[in-house]
């Protein structure tokens, strides 16, 4: 008997239950509030709802249009001082419109970049002052962007830069965590998304370990930005 | 109506005037009461001592004398134990002889302050107390009871009571029953900021439904020194009583009171057809 | 460290803790700011005794089908080129990694806060290791770190009973010359923790839940530190307390909510994270992957009373609403795992012998069972453990004992129990005499203030009521008064 099956077994002799039941007894949940809670809101609604609830966890909230993307980006480096910027390599520039913005912005952006390997993408992430990501989801309830890591965005790109703004098509704004978890869910099922790894992130860093006062800022970014693009 | 007194060995060893109190004002309102002599204490001491197995027989014994008498209610003075004859059809639900008996005890027990407001539908007793109180809520009546509305309700309604709000009304006063003999280290922390919670009220009078929490409190009150006056809501709902003041919830809205107050739910009728009565 | 934090009889660490007045207010403090941020989250979600049904449910589930779940678990971390290693005891989860550590020749390691690390006491092991350091990342382990390994008293708040001089004394060793504003302490630890990130080659993790049909590792953080953890290193490994699995992401999705609304009053916390082993194409994240699943005493609980302990996700709601934990804090449990669910889940994890005081200290006041939010039956649970250590008693003599025996017995006894109302109790009343009264409506008949036996502990603390005279008690004004009654109804 392997490790593994020792292990299982012992659990099952203590539980006296026998294995393998679980095929014939699967989770049906006892109520579908995760479903239902919000339903009811209309996408007006639900972007009115993100607004509020970013702003309660000290996220600028903006919004924008594609054509004036370019300039809201613009204003957001100016406004961080930001002299190292950092992109994500994605097609996304495409959707948005801005592969023109991103040949001229300033500073000149670093990229995390494909294949260049753990170290280099890491030096990029934690020496940029400022990064510009792409979110895959707004959640209504809670003021929280999501996002995979892909090969052009990986994980450490949402941390370690010092400021953050995530673009967001407003399209992708969705209720609750219930819906984002149920996309990634099938897409990954599906075989359409290759990650090993998803973020759920709910404004800046934070922490209340001494003596309970809220700091903000700890370990990830200072502040983050969400800039919702209205005709996406 | 036949209303059995379900006294408490805490009323019947320390507290008559509690008793009394009570007594007269349920039989203010209609109620004849009558007193199993076999009775004696819903078995909490023991039971959440650990001694569950040397309980069943308190359980057994408290059964048989509440039900030797063939009342429509059984009411107790105090939101704790009253919780303990519920949870007696949880503790013998295998007992063959009397798991059907408990179910009958719980659907017809009721502690006095919700038998008042829920059952009887009295909203004010036409008392009268020209004093500031404060209430201590005691846990079990409002976590595992429930009630969390009764006693706030009446004690509105008595004339020139002035009530101040408890601040960490939440917390337990360090009562525990057997943990305030055995871990006095800790009870008397406990107590020590409950009481210094109540003379932060500013009130003259300390009122609860529960003469457990109360001698617990008032003890420590009087350990210290400071002053206070203890009044059961029995008593204060039996003070300078003008029987011209009394006033009663409307019809309409009883059914839904007194679901309210029993754990599943039930209206009154679904109870009675559950118990056979 | 391990589960006991402390070798000091019960009442010595009662005693220091009733005289630590600086944590005993934070605690309060805490208590009574969560109580309003916790109820306000729960309120704004709606439903929230029917989410705790949910959550209870999933929670049940897994226990229930538990070594399916792992098998399935195990299964997909594998499939993605992770290693599993299940560890019965602490030991052997902690020479695991410790070999890992050895083999892989590790010179940095960075942890993000994990009770179960902390159980198994792997900081300690892994620091034997010659050239190897270690940094703890969440801000409150990183000041206990560097207090020379202090005891957390908090599963959510482990710095709760420390002040912000004392942390920035803590901080002085290492550099910090600023003043003692928590903002300019939390910068200082952001800088000197980056740079240790930085150089990291193994990160540790806990695991608050494992979706086991992905064999995603869920971990929720207000810091972002486990992420940092997660992203840097090449070689992570996860820790996990055997029973934190989830059957998929809709299941996580629902406990993260209950969590972050439970254990801080967020509606999520800032961080929540799915992951696993990196991906091809990917540049960070682990690309050795290893989940050691620990039993370490957990299994005690199950096909017991007691599993219900097993659905804990740890959101330390419990307590924060429990009125002992307010006084006595984190150490005076002398376990990592303080508080109502500590004091079921201690003596589960490491028997009577160690932690057989713990379930005693509780006024049974069920304010945790109220707030759990998997509705864990804590306090009845209490009177569980109670129930078994007296069991265990049962042939023991002491005075207790026989004295709660006896107490059984008298009140299953009608003619004993109407014996002790018609005593007069004339033995008391010299110790009643001359004590001050200055309760009013609760003395009638004076007070004691000196009992013997098992009544002393109450009055070491209070005064005790006299009891009337058999003529004056409630049972016979009763009496009397329907005499009156059927009188009247006579004439």
């Amino acid at each position: 008997m392997t490790e593994r099956e020792a292990f299982l077994e012992g659990l099952a002799k203590k539980a006296g239950r026998p294995r393998h039941q679980l095929k014939d007894h699967p989770l049906v949940p006892v109520n579908d509030l995760p479903e239902t809670t919000l339903a009811d809101k209309s996408p007006a609604e639900l972007a009115a709802l993100a607004k509020t609830n970013s702003e309660a966890v000290h996220v600028t909230y903006q919004t924008t249009t594609t054509k004036d993307l370019p300039a809201a980006l613009d204003a957001f480096i100016q406004a961080k001082a930001a002299k190292t910027l950092l992109l994500p390599t994605t097609d996304a520039y495409q959707r948005f419109g801005l592969e023109d913005w991103r040949q001229q912005v300033q500073p000149t952006p670093t990229y995390w970049v494909p294949g260049a390997g753990r170290e280099a993408n890491l030096k990029a992430a934690a020496s940029a002052e400022a990064a510009i990501g792409f979110a895959d989801f707004l959640l209504a309830e809670s003021g929280t962007i999501t996002a995979a890591t892909t090969p052009g965005q990986g994980r450490a790109f949402h941390f370690l830069p010092t400021h953050y703004l995530a673009v967001i098509p407003a399209s992708r704004i969705v209720a609750r965590s219930r819906q984002a978890a149920d996309w990634y869910d099938r897409e990954i099922k599906a075989g359409r998304l290759q990650t090993s790894n998803i973020n759920f992130i709910t404004g800046p860093s934070n922490s209340g370990d001494i003596e309970m006062v809220l700091i903000v800022g700890v370990h990830g970014p200072l502040d983050m930005t969400y800039l919702v693009v209205e005709d996406q | 109506m036949k209303v059995v007194i379900f006294s408490t060995c805490i009323v019947d060893l320390f507290f008559p005037n509690v008793g009394k109190a009570m007594v007269e004002v349920l039989e203010r309102f209609g109620c004849d009461t009558e007193m199993p002599v076999k009775q004696i204490c819903c078995g909490q001491p023991t039971f959440n001592s650990g001694y569950v197995k040397e309980t069943q027989p308190v359980f057994r014994n408290q059964i048989d004398a509440l039900l030797s008498i063939d009342a429509d209610y059984i009411v107790g003075p105090a939101g704790s134990c009253v919780n303990m004859l519920r949870e007696f059809q949880v503790q013998l639900k295998d007992d063959p002889e009397y798991a059907e008996k408990a179910k009958q005890v719980a659907a017809k027990t009721w502690e006095f302050s919700q038998f008042l407001y829920r059952v009887l539908g009295v909203l004010d007793a036409g008392a009268e107390l020209d004093a500031t109180a404060t209430y201590h809520r005691s846990c079990h009546m409002t976590r595992l009871l429930g009630e969390r509305t009764s006693p706030f309700v009446l004690l509105d309604h008595v004339k020139d009571l002035k009530m101040v709000p408890l601040p960490h009304i939440e917390n337990c006063c360090g009562f525990g029953g057997l943990f305030s003999v055995k871990e006095p280290e800790i009870s008397k922390q406990m107590v020590d900021e409950k009481v210094d919670d109540v003379i932060s009220t500013g009130a003259s009078v300390l009122i609860s439904a529960d003469p457990a929490c109360l001698m617990n409190i008032a003890g420590r009150f009087n350990r210290r020194g400071e002053k206070i006056k203890i009044m059961h809501i029995a008593e204060v709902l039996n003070h300078n009583v003008d029987p011209s003041r009394v006033k009663y919830v409307p019809e309409a809205e009883r059914d839904e009171l007194y679901a309210g107050g029993y754990n599943q739910g039930f209206t009154q009728s679904d109870v009675k057809k559950e118990v056979g009565a | 460290m391990t589960i006991k934090t402390s070798n000091e009889p019960f009442l010595t660490r009662l005693k220091e803790s009733e005289q630590d007045t600086f944590m005993q207010k934070a605690v309060a403090k805490a208590q009574d700011a969560q109580w309003d941020k916790r109820t306000a989250a729960r309120n704004e979600l709606g439903h929230w005794e029917q989410w705790r049904d949910l959550g209870e449910q999933i929670r049940q589930h897994v226990i229930r089908y538990l070594p399916d779940y792992l098998e399935e678990f195990a299964d997909n971390i594998e499939k993605h080129g992770g290693h599993v290693f299940f560890a019965k005891t602490d030991k052997e989860a902690s020479d695991f990694i410790k070999h890992l550590a050895e083999e892989k020749q590790v010179h940095h390691v960075v942890k993000s806060k994990s009770m179960v690390t902390t159980e198994i006491d792997l900081d300690k092991e892994l620091l034997k290791i010659p050239g190897l350091s270690l940094l703890e990342t969440d801000l409150a382990e990183f000041i206990l770190q560097e207090d020379d390994w202090d005891e957390p008293t908090h599963i959510v708040f482990p710095t709760l009973h420390k002040n912000r001089d004392q942390i920035r004394t803590i901080f002085q060793k290492l550099g910090y010359t600023g003043d003692n504003d928590p903002q300019h302490l939390a910068r200082f630890a952001r800088t000197y923790l980056r740079a240790s990130f930085l150089k990291a080659d193994m990160g540790i993790t806990g695991c608050n839940f494992g979706v086991a049909d992905s064999g995603l590792i869920n971990l929720v953080t207000n810091e972002g530190n486990a992420d940092l953890v997660m992203a840097i290193p090449k070689t992570q490994v996860v820790v996990m307390g055997m029973e934190r699995l989830v059957p998929s992401l809709k299941e996580a999705e629902v406990l993260d909510n209950m969590l972050a609304r439970s254990a801080v009053g967020q509606k999520l916390t800032s961080y929540c994270s799915f992951s696993t082993r990196q991906v091809s194409g990917e540049s960070d994240g682990p690309e050795d992957f290893y989940v050691v699943i620990v039993d370490n005493g957990r299994s005690n609980a199950l096909g017991t009373p007691f599993e219900p302990v097993l659905q804990c996700i740890r959101c330390g709601a419990c307590l924060n609403v429990c009125p002992v934990y307010r006084h006595i804090g984190g150490h005076g449990y002398g376990s990592i795992y303080p508080g109502p669910i500590g004091a079921v889940l201690s003596p589960v994890l490491r028997g009577y012998e160690q932690f057989g005081d713990l379930p005693f200290a509780s006024s049974l006041c069920g304010a945790c069972t109220e707030t759990c939010p998997v509705r864990i039956p804590l306090h009845e649970l209490l009177i569980k453990h109670r129930q078994v250590m007296m069991n265990k008693l049962h042939t023991d003599k002491s005075f207790n004992n026989v004295i709660m025996k006896g107490i059984g017995v008298a009140t299953s006894t009608p003619a004993m129990f109407r014996m002790a109302l018609t005593a007069d109790h004339v033995a008391m009343a010299p110790l009643t005499k001359h004590a001050p009264i200055t309760v009013e409506n609760e003395y009638p008949e004076g007070i004691i203030r000196k009992a013997p036996s098992m009544a002393k502990g109450w009055t070491d603390v209070r005064d005790l009521p006299e009891m009337p005279k058999h003529s004056e008690n409630f049972r016979s004004w009763f009496k009397q008064h329907h005499k009156e009654q059927e009188a009247k109804q006579d004439d």
